[in-house]
């Protein structure tokens, strides 16, 4: 028997577009067969729906109405101007090793400056070597095992990836300046943008790596964009994502991370009301020793809908993992926090904590919080919380009666409340950046 | 010249009336003291001046040197010069003291058309007040109020009177919660502030605070009205007698 399958619009018009454009998508050898499967696997499953368990919020097959056309990125230029005032005073003025990617495509004109590259990094552009003998290993970073296996995102991304970046941080080095990706999209069409990065930090080096996507205002946007992060034995990593690329667009963001012995993941993520967020990690612990923590700032207002789920693997024993989600919600927009903490059998002291707090400021919005633990060793400290708050009222009266005008007593309050995920922040100037973005996103709508 | 007139005040959620005609004058250069039993909704006047939600004004007329106080929003009546300090002051996690003090400072000047201070004005100022208070420094780099001992919340509750400049001061139960050296401390900060331009109320429930803050006038509040008016040799008859009398008319 034959099961019929009906394709969403959304389904269709992605498999149409790959029949369009695979054969001018980067890569030779190994490349276009690896893109076949991926996009394979992803037409079997089609897009994911609620009754999986790991989209029950999130329901892309609903939500994904209608799929955009791959964005080219030829010839893409950059309007410093544009990106200045996306990005923020602060951020756009930040000390850093500037990659800049229009439209899924690496600018090399309007990159830099990077200051600390051939010393403490390399790096090089996907496209560049997608496909090319020399760079083999790349075969890997391609491959879904595990708890990847059957994702959707990652096989969507494989199949339409048009660049990204490989880095390298070399042993032992500290990295002077952060690490600035920036995407930008920018063309004026409606588009989908599907971007890949792989990162190494190599053994004992620290670095901070910021992704920002951000957007010339206003555009309807589909992006993929997928980090793949080794951090060797003894290494410390600051990875940050700033997700602000406007009220219409869609933004698929999945990071996944290896982490070896005695080495430090401190994962950082801000979302700015985007139509739709969703939002993955996958952490597997490789070596005792290790942590992960994650702090995470939503800020939803209109319609957003944004979703983070994490998938935090404590395959080896003694790491230790910690989330703290802050989710800040407005009008009818909805938070989705799912955090699954699997400890694998052996993997004693491991040491997990997860917590997940929403502020909501209006009565349509919504937040949804589902904890999974699944332990198998029994020497292990693992636990989980959840709340929901409104703004105090009695805090407000308190703030207006000392001279506060209502309005400023709601967003020091709501900063208040937010702060407690930036301020895990490390590096100063990122921090500070963060923050002024926050004020300034309170200070347009609360 | 506070001017309360036959005020009353109801919980907006209940139908229970608390203030039931109140009428009370304070003017300016004069420190009154308010005194009544538990429950007679002392605080509940404190808070219908300062502009609370949850309690609804359903009589009578409250003005502040001839403005109207019952028009105005809460940080407006802030900025008029109405400063209550709070029996219960309220904590505000995740909110350092210093920004919280800077924000109402600056609100407040940028209300009443004064310059805004800089951080080294501002810090200056505090700096020079707290210690007047007995406040460690510390206290300030820490979230309002949260984890303050009561004591210490009162102390913070008269700093942020010296640090405002109100003009109307109501201060209420400051006293609960201070051991003697404190309440030498906290009334010290208060009669600093008597002047000819600011009128201050003090709602207490025992006379002892007015040992140190004498008033020039005590009335006793019971039954949601002012039961009688006299001299602080009132305060110290009340000490005594207790408010049975009061309360037995009530009864
Ligand atoms: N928010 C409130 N909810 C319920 N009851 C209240 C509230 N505020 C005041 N009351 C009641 O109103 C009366 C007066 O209270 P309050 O003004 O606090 O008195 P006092 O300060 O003189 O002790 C008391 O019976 C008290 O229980
Ligand atoms: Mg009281």
């Amino acid at each position: 028997m034959t099961i019929a399958i009906i394709k969403t619009k959304a389904e269709q018009q992605l498999a149409a577009a790959f029949e369009r454009v695979a054969a001018s998508l980067p890569g030779a050898s190994w490349v276009p067969a690896m893109r076949k499967a991926a996009m394979g696997a992803f037409v079997g499953a089609g897009l994911p729906h609620r009754r999986i368990e790991a989209w029950k919020y999130t329901d892309l097959r609903a939500q994904l109405k209608e799929a955009y056309a791959p964005a080219t990125g030829k010839g893409a230029t950059l309007d410093e101007k544009a990106l200045a005032a996306a990005l923020g005073p602060n951020l756009a003025k930040l000390p850093c090793n500037r990659l800049v990617f229009v439209d899924g495509v690496f600018v090399a004109d309007s990159s830099g400056p990077t200051p600390d590259l051939g010393t403490d990094f390399h790096f090089l552009s996907i496209a560049d070597t997608l496909g090319d003998p020399d760079f083999d290993w790349m075969t890997h970073a391609f491959e879904q095992t595990g708890e990847t296996k059957n994702d959707p995102l990652l096989a969507l991304n494989a199949a339409f990836v048009t660049d990204g970046v490989t880095i390298r941080i070399v042993e032992g080095a500290t990295l002077a300046h952060p690490v600035h990706l920036i995407f930008l999209s920018s063309s004026a069409a409606p588009a989908a943008s599907n971007t890949r990065n792989l990162i190494r930090i190599e053994k004992g080096a620290h670095a901070t790596i910021l992704e920002s996507h951000i957007a010339v205002s206003g555009l309807a946007r589909q992006n993929n964009s997928v980090t793949a992060l080794h951090v060797c034995a003894g290494a410390k990593v600051q990875h940050l994502k700033l997700v602000a690329e406007g009220a219409e667009a869609t933004h698929l963001g999945t990071w996944t991370a290896d982490i070896e012995a005695d080495a430090t993941y401190n994962a950082f993520q801000m979302t700015e009301s985007v139509a739709l967020a969703r939002h993955q990690l996958f952490v597997t612990f490789k070596g005792e020793g290790a942590a992960f923590n994650f702090n995470a700032a939503v800020l939803g207002r209109g319609k957003s809908h944004i979703d983070t789920t994490m998938v935090i693997d404590h395959a080896v024993p003694k790491c230790t993992s910690r989330e703290l989600l802050k989710c800040v919600l407005d009008g009818e927009a909805r938070g989705v926090f799912q955090g699954r903490v699997i400890v694998r059998p052996g993997a004693q002291k491991s040491d997990g904590k997860q917590m997940a707090k929403a502020l909501l400021l209006s009565s349509n919005a919504e937040f949804d919080s589902k904890p999974e633990l699944e332990i198998y060793a029994d020497d292990v400290v693992c636990g989980h919380g959840s709340t929901v708050a409104e703004i105090d009222e009695d805090e407000v009266f308190y703030l207006c009666a000392r001279g506060i005008p209502k309005r400023d007593a709601r967003a020091l309050l709501i900063e208040a409340f937010a702060a407690e995920a930036i301020d895990a922040i490390a590096h100063d100037g990122i921090r500070q950046a963060l923050q002024a973005r926050l004020n300034a996103w309170l200070a347009a709508g609360v | 010249m506070l001017d309360i007139k036959n005020l009353r005040v109801k919980l907006e959620d209940e139908d229970k009336i608390i203030l039931d005609g109140l009428t009370l004058k304070v003017p300016r250069g004069e420190v009154h003291a308010i005194m009544g039993p538990n429950g007679s909704g002392k605080s509940t006047l404190g808070y219908a001046l300062a502009g609370r939600g949850g309690y609804e004004v359903t009589g009578g007329s409250v003005t502040w040197n001839g403005d109207d106080l019952l028009a105005m929003e809460v940080s407006e009546r802030a900025a008029a010069g109405v400063f209550l300090a709070f029996q219960y002051p309220m904590e505000i996690p995740g909110v350092a003291t210093l920004t919280f003090l800077r924000t109402a400072m600056n609100s407040l000047k940028k209300a009443r058309g004064a310059k805004e201070l800089t951080t080294p004005e501002f810090l200056k100022v505090v700096t020079a007040k707290a210690k007047d208070l007995g406040i460690d420094k510390d206290m300030l780099k820490r979230p309002v109020n949260v984890g303050f001992s009561g004591g210490e919340k009162k102390r913070m509750e008269i700093l942020q009177m010296t640090l405002l400049e109100p003009t109307l001061c109501v201060l209420d139960e400051t006293d609960s919660g201070l051991d003697i050296d404190a309440l030498r401390v906290v009334a010290d900060g208060v009669n600093k502030l008597r002047g000819k331009d600011r009128a201050i109320l003090v709602i207490t429930h025992y006379q002892r605070l007015l040992d140190y803050i004498v008033p020039d006038k005590v009335h006793v509040l019971s039954a949601g009205k002012i039961q009688r008016t006299g001299g602080p040799e009132l305060a110290h008859e009340l000490e005594k007698s207790g408010y049975a009398e009061f309360t037995g008319k009530a009864a």
